[in-house]
């Protein structure tokens, strides 16, 4: 929204979701802003990003949906990690940690 | 995996549930931004309407998730049908044209394809036919020799373990009928029947009653696996010996005699000789051939119908067709090379000067009626059926150019249409797709119109076919039941239809939704489509052209043809005369006969001259000829030359004027050793000089004559006379080169008696009341020689192949025709901003008009002129069948031209007369 934010590299996404509801299950909005927050309101994601990504990932098998109740009473539907979307996320993570390590250390001043 | 297709069906089967889980998800965020921006200090009508612009569209989003899903592509799939069929249906003109042009493409193809199979690629009419297989010799020269002698199939059947059966099929002869109660009249049933009336039959008349009868051996229906209908097949040899047996045919049982269950069982008389009918065989059983003959009778019996040939023990007369059933686990390459090893022993038992008598190796192939494998067949032949088939394809080519120009104009119209839907959310790819699937609609709707209609075609067709021919001709058999392999090739033709014309405009029509460039420009035409619009044009113009002056030229011969003077009267009527073999007729009876009926035809009325000779119709036989009395041998002939015998009266008969010299000297005894030449022989053989007083050898040695033929070998021959050239039905019009010898008395009965009478209609009714009177039992055929001609292959086979070729010239045209139309109605369309600008700048109307036909007629040009190309092509490979017309006829490239540009014309104008009304003001307006 503000000109703190900055735009999310492509498939990113998917690791920021999986590695949010690691935390335990959450409804989308929750995850949104979670993500927001926990990245100093760096991070904004788009609802045109976020269900779609989250129907993929159900998809895939990574995570899985059912209805709950929110904390206001209200009907939700809640994400929550699948055992192989756990193992996803430990391989995501790992790549992850690889990619921008190599890629600091190019950067980084001689 | 598992979670990925439960996801799928759940999509799929609970469509309305996933559809309102959706729903709540997202308005259960989309509430919780709005609580979050309350709680945050905003009112909650400034909130909401933050909330909104930070959602973006939702359904764009409910889109993705859908996609996402992958609810999408089934789901997706039946939503383009839907829409689809909606919009083939709102834009009923439309569908109709495209799904007609289509059909009429695909079912062009159709018809094409299933004769092919019907005709080359057909199985023997046998209970497991795969296990047949036909049998020939590769011969010497090259040749396959289909046609075995009956001694050699008995070598071949008595030595061959690879089969579990041989069998031989001798073909068809014409047998006199009688003794059957009532009579079908031959003349009428031949002036009914479609070939009749087509002139495909001779329309000679005859005072008997014939029946087709197939001659096979006696195993034939037990190894072909083949249960009569009614009764019994074949006794074995012995029995049938002792009482002569035919089996008839279900068809000709009910043709001629109308199903009666009593016939079982009677006697009839083949050619004479009793048979008893023992068995019916099946309807439309039609064996190893195409048709189905009246009756069945078994080689062992063939000597009592022609006791004068020896077919059974002839070794050089090459009459059967032999197929055979493998035995149980034996390969056709196997059983091929048992037989390779006998066709060493076979060829030891011929005259070693025949083509038999050389080595040759064995060949086998698939049992079909078509007596060469496909592969072998003359490369005339494959490059006809080749061209053929280019042309049919061609068709369908033309046919979706001209869907897709359709379309391609349609595409503009919905231009609007796919802008909103892009604006709404779809992708790109979405659009294509839901494109693509109309297309493909419209290809299926087009296979299945196309597939009943060429159904319906082909039935007619069968059952034209099968009631073509009159009944003492047998049953041509033209199975059209639609298989599987038919319906594939329809099916997989119609959808690849939709897809192929169907991309092309998909992905106009979206890039005209999506690009800018072309929205900033919509008042004139993309000149890329364009060009690919005046391609289609100019190749359906010269393919269509090409098909067109080939029909033209093919009948403008066969009318030629017949026109031609010929040089003898053609109202001469042809009298042959069939003694039935045996010993009843011999050559002093059939002498005695002969000059009693010449006798008695000269009281008729009318009748101004007889002559015994053959008629100039069909040919004669050819001789080397040699000059100054030296023998004819291959160093010392001075030409092939036609010969025929001929009474001193005949030149006076037929009306051949003699040029100079003298006729032969009427009959006394031995005929004089003179000859009298044609006009062109005589020019052949001495070139500017008198051949009066000449004398010329003739050798007959190594060319085709009869066993009792008179051969001219022998004896120098003076030249007494030069007589105008005559022309029969040959194609090269060899026949001119004649020489004319002196017919002896004794050999009279041979000939035809040809007939010169004054009006031949009154004439040859009275003939067989005149036979009948003489001799009962003669046989005779009746046939002025221009019918004799109308029938011959000179005029028959260009006829014929004209009436194939022009149908699919013609749909060539009109598709054209449409094509041209279609397109012209675009570029109005596309161009009638710049109509506009030309008119409000004052260009007068039959300017724009001008400037409109200019456009469209250049790709017409350049299709005729690539057309005439074409044409001169083809008519250099029909140079042969061509009669009496040089290469180019200028004729049929004219006006057949000249025809074209008028319809091409016509096609363009009337679109273009609506860019002349354009009004200025609203076409600049519209912007």
């Amino acid at each position: 929204m503000s000109g703190q934010t900055v735009d999310l590299p492509q498939g990113t996404l998917d690791l920021l979701i999986l590695r949010t509801l690691a935390l335990g299950p959450q409804h989308g909005w929750a995850v949104s802003e979670r993500i927001h927050q926990v990245s100093s309101k760096v991070l904004q994601v788009r609802q045109g990003s976020l269900y779609p990504a989250l129907h993929r990932l159900e998809r895939a098998g990574w995570i899985k949906a059912h209805w709950g109740t929110s904390e206001n009473n209200r009907r939700a539907k809640y994400y929550e990690l699948t055992r192989s979307g756990r193992k996803q996320l430990a391989a995501d993570q790992n790549e992850w940690r690889k990619l921008t390590a190599a890629v600091d250390q190019i950067l980084a001043p001689s | 995996m598992v979670s990925d297709l439960l996801m799928r069906l759940r999509a799929l089967l609970q469509r309305k549930a996933v559809e309102s889980e959706l729903d709540d998800e997202l308005r259960f965020h989309f509430d919780q931004q709005v609580d979050k921006l309350v709680h945050s200090g905003l009112p909650p009508a400034e909130a909401r309407r933050r909330a909104r612009l930070v959602f973006g569209g939702s359904d764009q989003i409910k889109e993705e998730c859908r996609e996402a899903r992958g609810i999408h592509f089934l789901e997706t799939c039946a939503q383009d049908i839907r829409y689809g069929i909606r919009m083939l249906y709102r834009n009923a003109g439309f569908t109709i044209v495209a799904v007609l042009t289509l059909a009429l493409g695909i079912g062009v193809n159709v018809v094409a394809f299933t004769t092919f199979k019907v005709f080359f690629d057909r199985p023997l009419d046998a209970r497991d036919p795969g296990k047949m297989v036909n049998l020939a010799l590769v011969l010497h020269s090259g040749d396959v020799g289909a046609r075995f002698s009956y001694p050699d199939y008995e070598a071949l059947r008595d030595r061959l373990h690879s089969f579990r059966g041989l069998i031989a099929s001798n073909g068809d002869t014409s047998l006199t009928l009688s003794g059957a109660g009532g009579s079908v009249s031959q003349k009428s049933s031949a002036d009914g029947s479609l070939a009749g009336k087509l002139g495909l039959l001779s329309s000679s008349s005859s005072n008997k009653e014939f029946a087709a009868t197939r001659i096979v051996s006696e195993n034939y229906f037990s190894v072909l696996g083949i249960a009569p209908l009614r009764g019994r097949i074949f006794g074995d040899v012995a029995e049938l010996a002792a009482s002569p047996e035919v089996l008839i045919s279900e068809n000709y049982w009910q043709r001629r005699f109308g199903g009666d269950p009593a016939l079982l069982g009677q006697t009839i008389r083949l050619n004479g000789v009793a048979f008893t009918i023992v068995g019916i065989t099946p309807h439309d059983f039609a064996g190893t051939d195409f048709d189905v003959p009246d009756f069945w009778l078994p080689l062992s019996l063939e000597p009592l119908l022609h006791p004068d040939s020896h077919l059974l023990s002839d070794r050089e007369t090459h009459s059967c067709r032999l197929f055979a059933r493998l035995a149980p686990g034996v390969r056709i390459d196997q059983a091929q090379a048992e037989m390779n090893l006998l066709a060493g022993h076979l060829t030891a038992l011929h005259d070693t000067h025949s083509d038999w008598g050389k080595p040759a190796t064995a060949l086998l192939w698939p049992g079909s009626p078509f007596p060469i494998p496909l592969n072998r067949l003359r490369a005339e032949a494959k490059y006809g059926a080749l061209l053929i088939m280019l042309a049919v394809g061609m068709v369908l080519v033309i046919a979706c150019a001209n869907v897709a120009s359709l379309q391609l104009a349609r595409a503009t119209s919905r231009k609007s249409e796919m802008s909103m839907r892009l604006s709404l959310g779809a992708s790109r790819r979405r659009l294509v797709r839901q494109l693509l699937t109309e297309n493909a609609l419209l290809g299926l709707l087009a296979g299945a119109v196309a597939l009943l209609c060429s159904w319906i075609l082909m039935k007619a067709l069968a059952s034209v076919v099968a009631e073509a021919f009159p009944v003492q001709y047998g049953t041509v058999i033209f199975h059209v039941t639609p298989d599987l392999g038919i319906f594939a090739y329809v099916f997989a033709i119609s959808l690849a239809a939709g897809i192929l014309f169907g991309l092309a405009p998909a992905l106009e029509s979206s890039r005209t939704a999506v690009s800018p460039a072309l929205k900033a420009n919509p008042g004139t035409s993309p000149a890329r489509s364009r060009r690919l619009h005046n391609v289609f044009i100019a190749a359906q113009v010269a393919v269509a052209l090409a098909l067109m002056i080939a029909a033209s030229m093919l009948l403008h011969s066969s009318i030629h043809a017949f026109q031609v003077d010929r040089g003898y009267d053609k109202q001469v009527v042809d009298l042959t005369l069939k003694f039935a073999e045996g010993p009843k007729y011999t050559a002093d009876r059939k002498g005695a006969l002969v000059r009693e009926l010449r006798t008695r035809l000269a009281a008729m009325p009318g009748v101004a001259a007889i002559t015994n000779a053959n008629a100039p119709v069909y040919g004669y036989r050819q001789a080397a000829v040699s000059l100054n009395g030296e023998v004819p041998l291959a160093q010392s002939q001075r030409a092939f030359i036609d010969y025929t015998y001929v009474q001193a009266n005949y030149f006076q008969t037929l009306g051949i004027p003699l040029l100079f010299g003298r006729k032969f000297q009427s009959p006394a005894g031995q005929p004089e050793p003179s000859v009298i030449l044609s006009e062109s022989a005589a020019k052949r053989l001495w070139p500017g000089e008198n051949p009066i007083g000449g004398s010329l050898r003739l050798g007959t040695d190594g060319q085709f004559h009869r066993k009792n033929d008179l051969v001219p070998d022998g004896p120098p021959y003076q030249v007494i006379g030069v007589t105008g050239d005559t022309r029969g039905a040959t194609f090269d019009g060899s026949d001119s080169y004649l020489v004319y010898l002196q017919l002896p008395e004794d050999r009279l009965q041979d000939y035809p008696i040809l007939v010169r009478t004054a009006d031949p209609k009154q004439f040859m009714p009275a003939i067989h009341p005149l036979i009948s009177s003489i001799d009962p039992d003669l046989e005779v055929d009746s046939e002025t020689f221009e019918e004799m001609l109308r029938v011959s292959a000179t005029f028959f086979l260009p006829s014929s192949a004209a009436a194939i070729a022009s149908p699919v010239g013609l749909i060539g045209l009109l598709l054209a025709a449409m094509g041209i139309y279609g397109t012209v109605s675009y570029i109005v369309v596309l161009r009638t901003r710049e109509v506009g600008i030309r008119m409000a700048l004052g260009a007068p109307k039959r300017a724009i008009l001008g400037l409109m036909l200019q456009q469209c007629m250049r790709p017409v040009l350049a299709g005729l002129l690539a057309g005439m190309f074409l044409a001169v092509g083809a008519s250099y490979l029909l140079r042969g069948a061509l009669h009496g017309l040089h290469t180019v006829d200028g004729i049929s490239f004219a006006g057949v031209s000249f025809l074209f540009a008028a319809v091409a014309l016509l096609a363009a104008y009337l679109p273009s007369r609506r860019a002349m009304d354009v009004d200025p003001m609203v076409a600049l307006r519209y912007e």
